[in-house]
Parts: structure tokens; sequence; C-alpha cells
């Protein structure tokens, strides 16, 4: 047990190094620039951590993150590269968007349960086709998720420009959802609404079923050595399904809540830049595939971004700084840096290279 | 028939980066590091090569710093994925989004979205073949490309020959087969894979340069759109072998030219047409792969196969 905990230990603390040396690196370039790098830091981290509104908002613009963190995690620890998180977190904010304006003459609470439960079955359905093609064919989960991104954006593109377009806005998007479709803010001034809870629940139940369940060990087995794992007699195949599924179907949950609580309609611009469905790898890597360091991750990573327009307010520093720092967050992740801090996550890969 | 003069033209021009991209990138496949930093690499290539052209207006200049940097980037990837044993698609992720963090940053920095290089005419790079250029049909198809598009298909024998005939190609593929023994007998492996992953870069510096500066002077953020993974299709479904995984690249470059030209015709619906190189690209995937294993008795899956 002690062991444990000192691992534990060790993991976070060669996790805080990492990202403290991604922020030398970028105060060097915002040096450069012609800042004050720490001045910039401390707006930055001051109005989303230290303002009870500010950190409300963190946690707001956390929820999303943690679904496709979690979504991301499940698989890439079972070692299976889905990468069409952003594509379900698209396909179920798309889904969300139309049914939340379409069906206005339902009551709240049903539409808003439609609403979730067809986002997060179409978000499936999209991971569906990777595993399926990975399954039947051997296609490369990675690839065809990666293509099938591209293809999916250029229809949802198609579609909000024509079928679905609403020619009063002044902008191309989908018409804005019905007000009872639409998460009502709780507390005060903030943005943070009931689907957080939601999504807390969500994050308790993927944590019983990473540590506890025999699916949660499936994944550590398939993560550990996929071969092996296929000759105790695991039909990986049929989990490669599940899990796909699984995370399809966080995938677009993510984005019909992202769509009800926060957007109301899609734009183009539905998911920002660079994606929540990319965010969410930073936040699993950096969470180290484990569903409470997903949370902690989410909660720091959805500070920076909200920090981030702050920055680009207040300074001459551009926000896309902090993309700079999250690509270099996610590239030390990648290294196992203290050979000595044993972390779980790359065992497998170190022994294998 | 001007319909398929310009739609065989456009798929020569439309395959050209993605058969740089595969060409490179065939070395890391055989040398089994799989480099999904190809994309990066091009977004790199394309936006420094439209960068320095627009300050220095010196096409040498422009040449070798697109070079230079994007060489750089392969020498992280090696680095933190073959010196320091990282997990590569972390790292080839990685790359991306830096690669397009960074453009990001300089285009605001610049105040603008993009960079258009001032009195830029198409035809400025156009290379008319003296002869070939005067034959009726082929000469339309044929002529008129810019210099790195024809440097593009005259690669694939090079790079052919380069794999198959010398030292080096066939120590790369030995060190992707079996590293163990490849160390075994002396190789240096990792100089090996260095030297794969490197060639890729360098590919990959010449498509982007080719898909920016060359055909248009300009360029936006994430104008790769994806040619780096399709890039990685093209290799996955040619299994590293420079002659039919760049045939597979030019499938994609068809697809693309036949989506371009015929959503004249299409009207409202012409948006969709984007996404079909796509989805053929993911069906010869799924269709080479399961070719590739119907033979084989193996029993269950492989990481990444």
């Amino acid at each position: 047990m002690n062991g444990k905990i000192e691992e534990t230990v060790k993991a976070v603390l060669n996790r805080i190094v990492l990202v403290l040396l991604a922020f030398i690196i970028g105060g060097i370039v915002i040096f450069f620039i012609g800042e004050n790098p720490l001045n910039v830091y401390y707006i930055l981290f001051k109005k989303s951590f230290f303002t009870t509104t500010g950190f409300l908002n963190t946690l707001h613009y956390a929820g999303p993150m943690i679904l496709t963190g979690l979504a991301i995690a499940i698989t890439f620890k079972a070692n299976i590269y889905n990468m069409g998180v952003e594509g379900s977190l698209l396909s179920g904010g798309f889904i969300a968007g139309i049914l939340g304006a379409q069906l206005s003459c339902l009551p709240s609470v049903p539409l808003k349960i439609i609403c979730l439960i067809a986002a997060a079955l179409l978000g499936m359905g999209y991971a569906w086709i990777a595993a399926v093609l990975k399954i039947k064919f051997r296609a490369n989960e990675m690839v065809v998720t990666l293509m099938l991104n591209y293809a999916l954006a250029k229809v949802l593109e198609y579609l909000t420009t024509s079928v679905f377009r609403d020619l009063n806005a002044g902008y191309v998007s989908t018409k804005i959802v019905s007000n009872q479709a639409v998460f009502l803010r709780i507390f005060g001034r903030s943005r943070l609404t009931v689907f957080f809870f939601v999504i807390l629940v969500i994050l308790g139940f993927f944590y019983i079923l990473m540590k506890k369940s025999k699916q949660g060990y499936v994944i550590t087995a398939m993560g550990n050595n996929f071969e092996f794992a296929e000759a105790t007699g695991m039909n990986v195949g049929k989990n490669i399904m599940i899990l796909m599924l699984l995370s399809g179907a966080l995938g677009g949950l993510a984005g019909g809540g992202w769509m009800l609580e926060d957007q109301y309609r899609y734009t183009l611009s539905f998911s920002g830049s660079p994606g929540l469905g990319w965010d969410g790898m930073l936040i699993a890597l950096l969470g180290g595939h484990d569903p409470v360091g997903i949370f902690i991750a989410a909660v720091f990573y959805a500070g920076l971004k909200t920090g981030a327009d702050s920055i680009n307010m207040y300074t001459n520093v551009p926000k896309e700084i902090v993309a700079l720092i999250q690509s270099m967050i996610v590239l030390f992740l990648a290294v196992q840096f203290f050979q000595k801090y044993k972390i779980p996550l790359f065992k497998k890969r170190a022994k294998e290279a | 028939m001007q319909l398929l003069i310009s739609i065989l033209y456009d798929c020569i021009y439309h395959s050209a980066p993605i058969i740089l991209c595969v060409l490179g990138g065939i070395f890391a496949y055989k040398a089994n590091v799989l480099n999904i930093a190809l994309e990066g690499m091009m977004l790199n290539g394309a936006f420094i090569s439209v960068l320095v052209y627009y300050y220095t207006q010196n096409m040498v200049i422009v040449l070798v710093l697109t070079i230079i940097t994007t060489v750089l980037y392969g020498l992280i990837f090696s680095y933190f994925g073959i010196t320091l044993r990282g997990n590569v698609i972390v790292i080839g992720l990685a790359l991306n989004m830096a690669a397009a963090a960074i453009a990001g940053f300089v285009l605001v920095l610049m105040h603008s979205s993009h960079i258009i290089i001032p009195d830029f005419s198409v035809n400025e790079f156009k290379v008319n073949i003296p002869l070939v250029g005067k034959i009726p049909v082929l000469g339309e198809i044929i002529s008129g490309h810019p210099p790195i598009t024809y440097i593009s298909f005259i690669l694939i024998f090079l790079i052919y020959i380069l794999m198959y005939k010398t030292k080096f190609g066939v120590y790369v593929r030995v060190v992707g087969e079996n590293e163990e023994a490849a160390r075994a007998v002396g190789i240096h492996t990792d100089f090996y894979k260095y030297g794969a992953v490197l060639i890729g870069s360098v590919g990959c510096g010449l498509a982007g340069m080719n898909l920016s500066l060359e055909r248009m002077g300009l360029f936006t953020n994430n104008m790769t759109a994806g040619r780096g993974f399709i890039a990685i299709a093209a290799i996955y479904c040619g299994q590293g072998d420079p002659v039919i995984s760049s045939f597979y690249a030019i499938l994609f470059g068809l697809a693309r030219s036949l989506s371009v030209n015929l959503s004249i015709y299409a009207g409202n619906a012409a948006r969709l047409f984007d996404c079909i190189p796509y989805i053929i690209m993911v069906g010869v995937l799924s269709f080479a792969s399961f070719m590739k294993h119907k033979s084989v008795r193996e029993r269950g899956f492989k990481v990444n196969e």
C-alpha cells in the first residue's frame, strides 16, 4: 500500500515538473515578445482560479473536457488510438442542437434527455464505424478515425450552411435551441449549470468501471500487452468494440451537453480551436488515464483556457501561446523523463522500444 | 474533353504533395517508427516557405530554411521517440499541435489570418516543358506544373532505388523487421531510425512548400487539411512500397481532382464533394488491410497493425 502511494506521488511530481518545463518554454517566448512572463502568467491564472465566479466558470469549461478526457483515456489506456472523439463530439453537439430547436413542443426534462441520448447515440454510431473497420477489416483505427473526422467536418459544414441554416442569424449557424432544452445557470453570474453534476455522476461511474470492474481490468490488461490479453482468453475484438462505443458515447454526450449548456446553436467553431476532443487527449495523458487525474487535469486546463482570454485582453501576448504550451506539455508527457519513476502508463512502450 | 484534361491535370496537381509525404514517410514505416507527425511537418513546410518568401523573395533561402526547420521537427521527433524512447504516437500528435500553434501564433503577431504573397501570379513557378508542352492533349496535362511537382514524380523511382538497391535502404528495412537481430550484427539501429525519420521531414518540407508557396502563394492555418494523414493511409495501403504507396497517393489526388472538378455541376451540394476523397481513402485502407490479413492465419490483434 505504501509503495502505491509513493508511486502516485512520484507520478504527480513528474507531471508537475513537465508542466513547469512547458511553462518555462512558453515564458521564454513571452519574454521575446517583450512582456514579463511572470506578469502574464499571473493574469492567466488570477481570474480563473482565484475569484469565485472565475473558478465556477473554470469548472464549467472543464465539464466537456472531463468527458472527452475519459473518452480518450479508456481507449488509449487499452492501446486503441481512437482519434474520433472530436468527431463524436461534433456529431453529438450537432444532433442535440437540431433536436433542441425542432422539438420545442416537448417539456423541459424529456427534451433534454432526448437531446442527450441522441447525442450519445450518434457519437456512438460514429465510433462504431471505425470499430467495425478495425475488427472486421483490420484497418488501423487511428488513420481511419482521423480521416473520418475530416469527412464528418465537411458533412456537418454542408448541413449547417444549407439544410439547417438559420437564415435570420448574421453568420453561419443552425437555429437556436428552444428555452426548455437549455440547462440553466445556477450560481449567480457564473456559467456553471446542472449538467456539470451530471458529468460528475458519469465520472463517478467511470471511476468504478475503470478501477473496480472486470471491464477496467480488461482495459489495463489490453494496455499492458495486447497479445497476452488475447492469449489468456479475453475476446479482444469484442472489447475493442465495447471501448470504442463507450468512447463514442462519451464524446457525443460531451458535445450534446456543451450544446445545451453553453453554445445553444451549432456554428462552424462549435468546438473551438484546437477542439474539445483534442483537449481531451492532453487531459487524458496529463491525468495518467485515471478518472481522478482526469478531473484535476481538466480543471487545470480549463483554467488555462479561460485565462487565455484574459491575457489576450490585458497584454500583448496572443492567446495562442496557450496552444503552444499545450503542445509542449503533450510532447513532454510522451517521454518517461525519470526512468526510476516508473509510471505505469508508459511502462510497456519503454520495454518494447 | 476539356473537363477530362482538367481532371487529369488537377490529379497530378493534387497528388504531388501527398506523393512527397508518402515517399518521405515510407522509410519511417519500414523502420517500424510510426511517424504521424507528417501532417505537422508538412504544415511547417507550407508555413515557413511562404513566410520566408514573403520577407526575402529569395528561393534559395526559402528552400534552405524550409528544409532546416522541418528537419528540426524530425530531430525533435527522433530525439524524443528514438533516443528517449517515448510514445511515438503521442509525440507525433504533439508536433502536429505544435506546428499549428506556432503558425497560428505568428499569424496573430502579424495581425492577419493568412499570409498572401503580394503580386503573386499562379504562373510564376510553372514550368513549361519545351517539346512535350506542344503535344496536344498530353502536353496540357503534363506541362505547366511547378518544379516540385515534377521532382515528386521523379523521386518515386529514386526512392525506389534508395529503398531496394542501396545499403541504407536494406539496413532500414532490417532494423524495422527485426531490431534485435540488426543490433546483434552490429548495425547502429538508432542511426538508421534517425535517418528514416529525417528523410521523411525533408519530403514533408518539400510537400508543404509545393502546397502553399508554389501552387497558390498563400498560407492559411490548417491548409494541409489532413494530407499528412492521407499519406499515412496511403503508406499503410501500399505497405511501404514506394511505387504502390505512391499509386494510392495518386488515387487520392484523382479523388480530390474529381471532387473539385465535378462540384461545379453540383450546385449547393458542392461542399459535400469535399468529403469524398477521405471516405474513399477509408474504403481503400479497409480493403487493403482486409486483403493483407485474409491469408494470414495468425490469431488476434496487434497494436497499430
